[in-house]
Order: C-alpha cells, then structure tokens, then sequence
C-alpha cells in the first residue's frame, strides 16, 4: 500500500531511492508510480537531493565484451518506443483532468439504460482539454469528438489501443475528419485499463504500425460508474 | 565559447535515443559507462553481476527515453538512478548476500575527504554542507545505503547499533537533509 499521508509518503520515497526498502516494498514502489502523480514527483526529488551521491563510487572501466551484448539485446526487442515522446506531461495533465471529468461523465451515464459493463474514457489534449469521448459498445468502441477543430493539412488522426501489459499499441485506423467513429467488435477487446490514444499521422496512416507523430490526446478506459 | 556541457551533451543523446536515431544508445553509453559501472559495482562488487546491472539498465534507458524530461531533470541523475535501481534490484534478488565481510568495504564512501568528491559534483555544494550538518551515523547510514546498497540490516551489522537504532537513524537523516536542502 502507498499511503495517502504526505509525510509517509515522502518517507517512503525517500527510502525506495535511498534503496532500503526490501524487494517486495521496492516492487510496490514500483507498480505505484506510472499511476501515483504524487509519489512520482516525491521520487523524482529524492533522486534530485541524493543523486549527486553517485560520485562517491569510482569510476570503473566496464568489461570490453559489454556493448555488443547489450547492443544484442537491444536489437532483439521491438525498436520504437512503447510510450512516444510528449506522453510525460500528456499523462500528468490526463492524472490531474481526469477525475473530475469522470465525475461529470458518470452522471451522464447513469442516466442510460444498463447494458453490458461499459466502460468510458474522456482523451485529453496536452492542455488538459477534454476533447474525445470515448464508450464501449456492443463489444467495440464509439468516439465522438467534444470539440471539432480542423485538422493540419496532409494530416489525419489515427486511433491505437494499449492494452495493459502490451508492449505495443495496436491500430484501430484512422478517424474520419467528421469527428466521430465507431471501432467494430473483434478488432480490440476493450478491457479496463486500456489506453486509447490519438497520434498525429500522414496520410493512410502511420507507416510503421506503430505512432510516428505525436500522441495528441490520451484516456485509458475505465468501468463507468452506475454499471 | 565552444566549452561543452556533458550533462547537456548527454541530454540531448537521451532525446536522440527517444526519437530512434541508430548509434545514441552507443553514444550513451560511451560517455557513461564508467561512471555507470562504477555506480553497479559499489552496489555490487561482483564485475559480472555489475555487467548484468549495467545491460539492464541500458535496455531500461533505450525503453524509457521518451519518458526523460530535460525539464524536469538532469540526464547524469536520470542514468544514475536507473543503473542504481537494476544493481539493487540484482542485489536484492541475491538476497543481499554480496560479499560484505571485505573489512574496507564502505570506508572510502563515509571518509572524511569523501564528501569533498560530493562537492566536485555539479550543483551539489549545498548537498555536502547539508550531510556535513548530520550526525556523522546518520550521515553514514544514508552514505553507506545509498552508495553501497546496504540493506538496515547490513548497516546496523557495519557500524555495530541495533537494527531499530539504524532505521531510526537513517530516517531522521533524511528528514534532516530534506529541511536542510528545502
């Protein structure tokens, strides 16, 4: 558990990067922080106020053989970034918008007939813009755009999924310029946690299958509430 | 002009490594290296489980550049603590067993001149004066943890106190040196 009191939190931070916390607290420390905005920023100070301690270790040459193994390693994994550049501070907005968005949100919903557990997500800009709403439905997904605005010049919106614990996000194409689209069940299995993102992309789409622009906009799908 | 700031250097390799740009990890980690390895094997003190330390960290870099904000953070600290998370987490794993009985291990980090090297370091002037105000034990316990990867109870065991006295210790050290440095 990561505490809510600031004081322990900050305690606990400073302990996991201190490094005497034992393996299972350290892992607990380490699942929390993609998620915890505020246990992130207390590890970062850390690192910040005792970082410098690193030049209390001498420098050591490294074994010659070293690079071209790690270099071997590196070339047999998937060479794009999972997580594109801009997402850092497109996440922080996302943590601190979300919520309360989500709350106006469950207020719309509830007001809908129950149907199977439906899940939701508002995607929000790098200026904390709500700006896509996006629903599970009927075992796909439904988009529609809160605030149309015209796109670049020889550019289109692609959508891509994440799944949780997916080391790549999958394509679900590109978005119609009317700003709404529906993704066909049996393309993706929207499930809780999913990141749906929105990335900037030339014309037919990305060419690598993977985001090439940047990620524009960023939800990650969650029960609705009232279902 | 035409003075280099390495720090800034390695920042930008970071953001080129980000961006997918064949030969920035090299680059990384060419400039780095020593100091990275150095950072594992004073965790460490095994050459081997210090490589795989480093080979961990280096596929942690080429994952999560794009997460590296120059913004927010210098690139040396950035690396330091990533090599310093994978050689714990090995240390960890071991159970902590790494040689500890060396009866040197550890004086070199907590003697005096040591945090005269502190002070080399950039921007880290006020870091020393900050542990310089602490208790020598408290200072050692962060010192020793920090640099050597000594769990409390290595450290209690190091410098002959009671574990609880140990953990108590290290955490006022820490309280201290965060309103020291606030």
């Amino acid at each position: 558990m990561i505490p809510s009191d600031p004081e322990m939190l900050d305690a606990l931070a400073a302990e996991y990067v201190l490094g005497t916390l034992d393996a299972r607290e350290a892992e607990t420390v380490r699942r929390a922080l993609p998620v915890d905005a505020a246990l992130r920023d207390a590890v970062d100070a850390w690192e910040a106020r005792l970082g410098s301690l690193t030049a209390l270790a001498p420098p050591v040459a490294p074994p010659p053989a070293l690079w071209d193994r790690i270099e071997a390693s590196v070339a047999g994994r998937p060479a794009a970034p999972v997580v594109p550049l801009r997402t850092g501070r497109l996440w922080k907005a996302w943590a601190t918008g979300a919520t309360a968005i989500a709350a106006g949100l469950a207020a719309l919903l509830v007001l809908r007939p129950a149907e199977p557990p439906r899940m939701t997500t508002v995607l929000l800009s790098s200026r904390d813009q709500p700006a896509w709403l996006v629903e599970t439905e009927g075992g796909g997904l439904r988009l529609a755009s809160l605030t149309p605005r015209p796109l670049e010049p020889g550019r289109v919106q692609q959508l891509w999924a994440l799944a949780p614990g997916a080391t790549a996000p999958v394509s679900l194409g590109i978005i119609p310029a009317e700003g709404r689209a529906t993704v066909a069940p049996g393309v993706i299995r929207p499930e809780p946690g999913m990141l749906i993102e929105i990335s900037v992309e030339p014309p037919g789409g990305s060419p690598t299958g993977r985001p090439t622009g940047p990620v524009i906009f960023i939800g990650r799908l969650a029960p609705a509430a009232g279902t | 002009m035409g003075e280099t700031n390495p720090g800034m250097d390695d920042a930008g390799t970071i953001l080129a490594v980000a961006a997918g740009e064949a030969g920035a990890l090299r680059r990384l980690y060419e400039a780095q290296a020593s100091r990275l390895f150095g950072i594992a094997m004073a965790i460490l003190r095994d050459r081997d489980a210090a490589a795989d330390a480093l080979h961990d960290a280096m596929l942690k870099v080429a994952s999560r550049a794009a997460q590296f904000d120059p913004l927010r953070g210098e690139a040396g600290p950035w690396l330091g603590g990533i090599v310093r998370h994978a050689a714990l987490d090995l240390a960890r794993a071991r159970g902590r067993e790494l040689p500890t009985d060396d009866p040197n291990l550890g004086d070199a980090a907590i003697a005096p001149d040591a945090l005269e090297r502190i002070a080399e370091a950039q921007q880290s002037g006020r870091l020393r004066e900050c542990l310089a105000a602490l208790e020598a034990r408290n200072r050692e316990g962060i010192v020793l943890a920090f640099v050597h990867g000594l769990s409390h109870a290595q450290i209690a065991a190091r410098l002959d106190e009671p574990l609880g006295t140990v953990k108590a210790w290290i955490r006022r050290g820490l309280a201290r040196l965060k309103g020291c440095l606030a």
